[in-house]
């Protein structure tokens, strides 16, 4: 339990930690308040016993017990006050930190699944941890505070009950000592079953189509139901391995509680202790210990922020790109790549590759999928930072330059597109804010949106619904592209297999790439033989190498991926399905 | 029909719970019995040390006479610990079966609901909620019978107990109670307004969350990190700062509550001490009254602090109640009536996805055994929709879709699916080897004609080249395989099934082209003698087509050969133009290869 709330009081700052450790002084405080209660009962008690109790006593006792909830009311106030603070800052700055951090990343870094992973770190579990951060650190810790206060109390009356009160707190916490280690060594067990769980439960999800489709349901549901079962026992298990020793930890304090009464007795007809302390020693063995027991369950909670903590943390840990080169300008678009290699992990994706695209052509990249053409475009706009070896911008290393200047010489056509959830013309100037209207609409012009957006009852206007869902791919791909041609970049990124996407608008599309890529260093992962074959430079990459380089009519002679590749091109361009059963993968097209 | 069954599912909590928990049913009153008894057996060390006092007052001075009294407090402090361990033990076996059965309830109402609802539901929802969400409704469940019990019973007890001792003084324990009342009704002034407020700056929050980390890539290509995080740390401190500056309005209520409220001794204390000087209180009777009421109010404040963790139970159980209550497809168990041949007509096809947005507006078409059909039309007119239908995905709301004369409502799933293969962009592998994958497709298929089926979809190369071959696990955990591969392997088990009617729904439209060429010629293969549907992202690839369906707007435009479309359909006329002046220069520069 320490354990955790140590490692959560580092996670949330030190501007939180000093007000979590605050707020447990502010505890100790309340439950010395609380604890105020035992004297007040003695005088009332010593007053009865000693037939001496009159409205003076009364009133003393009564003014001990208001300081003592004055007392209590004050801190507990307060604490209260900074816990909450401290609990909901604590979130808003990790979920400040998480994202600053995300600043930092390499580009590469960004996918579907890691992405899905921060938004949901950073909106329901900082959401949940705000909360819960709020009153764990009071709940798990009132109990014991009050407890200790009231042994201290204890302790000041008389020294033999108070150490026998003590010793019952030490072996309270040693014993929850133990569950907790206890319960953490089994936990290994239940994670095995509960990851097994979600496999199969994920496996059954996604392959319910499947499933279906191939009658294989049964067998997958009697694997799933197995797995729910397993689940469901371990857990049980767990728990049963955990209960007797819940339950030794409260027959534990039940004990000391009848010890104390008993021992207090026995000093009182002993004549070592006068017997209005004994009376209030028989009291306080009911009270001592029941702040333990009404604690309530926080375990779960202090679980929860154990893995909130680590969740963050992982996203934390992830190693930040150094961005911060000098701001400048290229006089050219000049690229190079100087024996580069990358891997990710232990796979080598780009081995020892030099190449140069000098500025203003038409860089084409071919090869088969999985061989590195795509990882080649992304390193030299740094998604990733090479292993060895060097990507030049005009004669200056990529590194040198900081990250938004490097950037604003690029532009992106991927098949992935993310609008805002903002009015069109908001999502076109994106970059340029001040950027007029009529600037907007020749963007969309060129980039064949002005249509479709004109005929939108909002016009440019109108809101794009989250993540641009309301609209087609290609239109999004469209105004995506529109976006790049307000940022006028000089070198242009592209994927041409982005151009499948939408068949309809397939002219448009083109039409809209064209605009973008006009007068510009384009370098483009192609697909299509018409660009392939207008590029100044083609490379043929397989394996992480550039096997083969040059223009279409110098590889078109050579023997190699090229040609082949154009072969295979043929065939999908011209494939037809036949009539009636009769198949034609005939160029019977092509040669009419 | 379904409307009724549905509303039937929107029950109580409790219910809901009772539902769940019928098989358990024994086990949760067990639960609550031995938390019961539990808490009568604490009232009994109460009365032992009650008499260990009296004998003390009046005098008695040897421990012998007490020895029992403390034996027996013993005792019962034993046997309540013990009940109070079985009451929990009992609860969370009960529990974690519940929530076993809950998940089975969930994943077999997901095989009874139309697959395309499934599929609109992100899969990591579904994880979400059938494994995280479930989960932590364990807490609840689990602690809530026993605590719940233990804390309000003892109280009660307790109170029965000073009742008995004196009325006057267990009138006097209660009277913290109405400054809790009070301190209440500050805390809930401006209530919903601030709940509005904070519900409100989460959610702006969240969206620019969203925003901010979805949007990074282009954030950053753009170079606008600075300026969108400033953004996004206002949203952030303003969702923190709602719910601080909404607590430090009510603390300090809160404060006197929670301090004040338990604080039983302020009016004990001094009332009993009045009543004792005026001689209507024993000793003995003043002292047990402090000793009960010391612990009467401290549980009922463990018992408001469940109160959230209902209220968290009662949104996940809502969750899961929205699943449980959706809309089921109806199948025979057996096939009522054979299908005469491979034949698809569709019959006056209405269907929407959300109510009152019909996408389909009476579609009338049939597709003629044994031939290739082709559905065309604008993106977003329908023709992936008819598909699906076809495909079984959803019902449709009126008219109906028969195969070979059959209503295919009449047709049981096994039976349906034995005759048609759907094939579109995104399959799935199982966590098993590529050989299993692939024989999916037909159980009983020898590995020869696996291996057979992957050559056919050029899969049969690359899974050699890998180091465990046909014995690679495939699916995510494999990790070794690309999307275009994976894709060929999908196709490689469509293509085992050997169905009769094959509906390709964009098959090839995410494939790498390099890829594509392997894929068609594989595809090639398979739709010899069999009923196609197809939705190509080529015209000229369906021009041959025994008939093309041109779909516009939910409503069947033309349908005829390409010719006869050219003839009459100005849209498919533009449409073909379009395409084929996109795709001219490819034509030139395969002729010239």
């Amino acid at each position: 339990m320490l354990k955790i709330l140590q490692k959560f009081f580092r996670f949330s700052g030190e501007e939180n930690h000093r007000r979590f450790t605050l707020s447990i002084i502010l505890g100790v405080v309340s439950a010395f308040g609380q604890a105020l209660r035992i004297p007040a009962i003695y005088l009332i008690v010593r007053g009865v016993l000693g037939k001496s109790l009159d409205s003076n006593t009364l009133l003393l006792s009564l003014s001990v017990l208001v300081l003592g909830v004055a007392l209590q009311i004050l801190s507990s106030g307060r604490g209260t006050f900074l816990q909450t603070e401290a609990g909901y800052t604590t979130s808003a700055d990790k979920r400040m930190e998480i994202a600053g951090h995300l600043r930092y990343l390499p580009m590469g870094y960004f996918n579907q699944n890691s992405l899905g992973e921060i938004t949901s770190v950073t909106t329901n579990t900082m959401e949940l941890l705000g909360d819960i951060a709020t009153r764990v650190v009071l709940l798990s810790t009132q109990g014991i505070l009050e407890s200790a206060l009231i042994t201290a109390m204890l302790l000041s009356f008389d020294i033999r009950i108070g150490a026998v009160s003590l010793l019952g707190l030490l072996l309270f916490l040693l014993i929850n000592r133990f569950l907790q280690h206890r319960a953490s060594s089994i936990s290994a067990e239940k994670i095995h079953a509960d990851s097994a769980l979600v496999s199969q439960i994920l496996e059954f999800i996604r392959g319910i189509a499947e499933a279906k489709s191939y009658n294989i349901g049964p067998e997958g549901n009697r694997r799933l139901s197995e797995a729910i079962n397993h689940s469901a026992d371990t857990n049980i298990r767990m728990e049963f391995a955990l209960i007797p020793i819940l339950w030794l930890q409260s027959w534990l304090i039940k004990m000391v509680g009848v010890l104390i009464a008993a021992l207090s007795l026995r000093f009182v007809l002993d004549g070592s202790m006068e017997p209005a302390t004994g009376i209030v020693m028989l009291i306080a063995s009911f009270i001592l210990f029941s702040a333990l027991e009404s604690a309530g369950n926080y375990s779960a909670l202090l679980r929860f922020i154990d893995q909130s903590v680590d969740k963050a943390e992982a996203i934390l840990s992830v190693p930040e790109m150094d961005i911060h080169g000098e701001d400048r300008r290229p006089a050219s678009e000049n690229i190079e790549l100087k024996h580069v290699d990358f891997s990710y992990g232990s796979k080598k994706v780009v081995d020892d590759t030099s190449l140069s695209i000098p500025e203003k052509s038409t860089a084409a990249f071919v090869g088969p999928s999985g061989g590195g053409k795509t990882t080649l475009c992304h390193l030299i706009a740094r998604f990733w930072d090479v292993d060895s070896g060097e990507i030049l911008l005009d004669q200056t290393n990529v590194k040198k330059y900081s990250m938004d200047s490097l950037m604003s010489n690029f532009s992106f056509v991927f098949q992935t597109v993310y609008l805002f959830r903002d009015s069109i013309a908001n999502n076109i100037r994106f970059g340029q804010p001040d950027a007029p209207m009529e600037q907007v609409i020749a963007a969309a012009k060129k980039a064949c949106c002005d249509d479709f957006i004109s005929a939108l009852p909002d016009g440019y206007e109108t809101i794009i619904g989250e993540g641009g869902a309301s609209l087609s791919g290609g239109q999004r791909q469209r105004i995506s592209i529109a976006r790049a041609i307000m940022k006028d970049a000089p070198i242009i990124i592209l994927d041409e297999a982005t151009a499948n996407v939408d068949p309809e608008n397939e002219r448009e599309l083109m039409n809209a790439i064209q605009a973008l890529t006009k007068e510009k260093t384009i370098l483009m992962i192609a697909h299509r033989l018409k660009t392939v074959r207008n590029a100044d430079c083609i490379f043929v990459i397989d394996k992480g190498k550039v096997v083969q380089r040059g223009t279409h009519e110098e590889l078109i002679r050579e023997e190699g991926i090229y040609q082949s590749f154009i072969r295979s091109r043929k065939e999908a361009v011209g494939w037809r399905l036949g009539s009636g059963s009769e198949l034609t993968t005939s160029q019977r097209e092509v040669e009419s | 029909m379904k409307e009724a069954s549905s509303e039937r599912k929107k029950s109580s909590l409790i219910s809901w719970i009772m539902r769940y928990a019928s098989t358990r049913r024994v086990l949760y009153q067990l639960s609550v019995g031995t938390a019961l008894l539990g808490a009568l057996l604490s009232m009994a060390p109460y009365y032992m040390m009650a008499r260990v006092v009296k004998k003390l007052l009046s005098g008695e001075s040897s421990f012998s006479a007490y020895q029992m009294d403390f034996i027996l407090a013993a005792l019962f402090w034993t046997l309540r610990t013990l009940l109070h361990s079985i009451s929990t033990s009992c609860s969370h076996k009960a529990t974690f079966s519940v929530l076993g059965n809950i998940r089975k309830a969930l994943c077999e109402k997901l095989t009874r609901m139309p697959l395309g609802d499934v599929q609109s539901i992100p899969s990591g929802s579904l994880k979400s909620i059938i494994v995280d969400r479930v989960d932590s409704m364990e807490t609840t469940l689990a602690h809530i019978l026993p605590e719940f019990t233990a804390n309000l019973a003892v109280p009660f007890f307790l109170f029965l107990y000073l009742l008995r001792i004196d009325w006057r003084m267990a009138i006097a324990s209660l009277l913290t109670l109405p400054v809790g009342v009070i301190c209440m009704m500050g805390m809930m002034r401006g209530y919903t307004e601030r709940w509005q407020n904070c519900i409100e700056k989460t959610k702006l929050l969240n969206d620019a969350a969203v925003e901010f980390i979805n949007g990074i890539e282009v954030i950053k290509a753009f170079g606008k990190a600075d300026s969108s995080y400033e953004k996004f740390e206002k949203a952030a401190k303003d969702g923190a700062y709602c719910y601080i500056d909404w607590m430090k309005s009510t603390l300090w209520y809160f404060a006197a509550a929670r301090s004040i409220v338990p604080a039983t001794m302020l009016t004990i204390l001094p009332l009993g001490g009045i009543l004792y000087l005026r001689g209507l209180l024993s000793a003995p009777d003043f002292i047990m009254v402090i000793i009960l009421a010391s612990g009467l109010i401290a549980p009922l404040f463990t018992v408001m602090s469940f109160e959230d963790d209902i209220a968290k139970a009662r949104t996940i159980f809502d969750e899961v109640g929205e699943i449980l209550g959706r809309t089921e497809m109806h199948r025979p168990m057996k096939t009522e009536e054979e299908p005469k041949n491979s034949g698809i007509v569709l019959r006056d096809v209405h269907f929407s996805y959300e109510k009152g947005q019909e996408i389909l507006h009476g579609i009338d078409l049939a597709f003629l055994p044994g031939t290739v059909n082709a559905l065309v039309g604008p993106s977003g007119s329908g023709k992936s929709t008819i598909a699906r239908l076809i495909a079984s995905l959803w019902d449709v709301n009126e008219g109906g879709i028969f195969l070979g004369g059959t209503d295919i409502r009449k047709i049981s799933f096994e039976d349906y699916n034995r005759r048609v293969a759907y094939v579109s962009q995104d399959n799935y592998l199982f966590n098993t080897s590529i050989r299993e994958n692939i024989r999916m497709g037909r159980r009983g298929a020898t590995d020869e004609e696996v291996e057979e089926a992957a050559k056919q979809c050029g899969c049969h190369d690359f899974i050699l080249g890998l180091e465990k071959g046909y014995d690679t696990i495939a699916g995510d955990s494999g990790g070794q395989l690309s999307g275009g591969e994976k894709q060929r392997i999908c196709i490689a088990r469509a293509l085992l099934k050997n169905a009769e009617i094959i509906i390709l729904d964009e098959a090839t439209a995410y494939t790498d082209p390099e890829n594509e060429a392997l894929i068609q010629r594989s595809l090639a293969q398979v739709i010899k003698g069999k009923t196609l549907i197809v939705i190509a992202h080529r015209l000229s690839t369906i021009a041959d087509a025994d008939q093309i369906a041109l779909i516009e707007d939910g409503c069947l435009r033309a349908c005829g050969t390409q010719e006869e479309l050219l003839r009459e359909s100005e849209l498919y006329r533009r449409m073909w133009e379009a395409h084929i002046s996109s795709r001219d220069t490819d034509r030139e520069e395969t002729d010239h290869a």
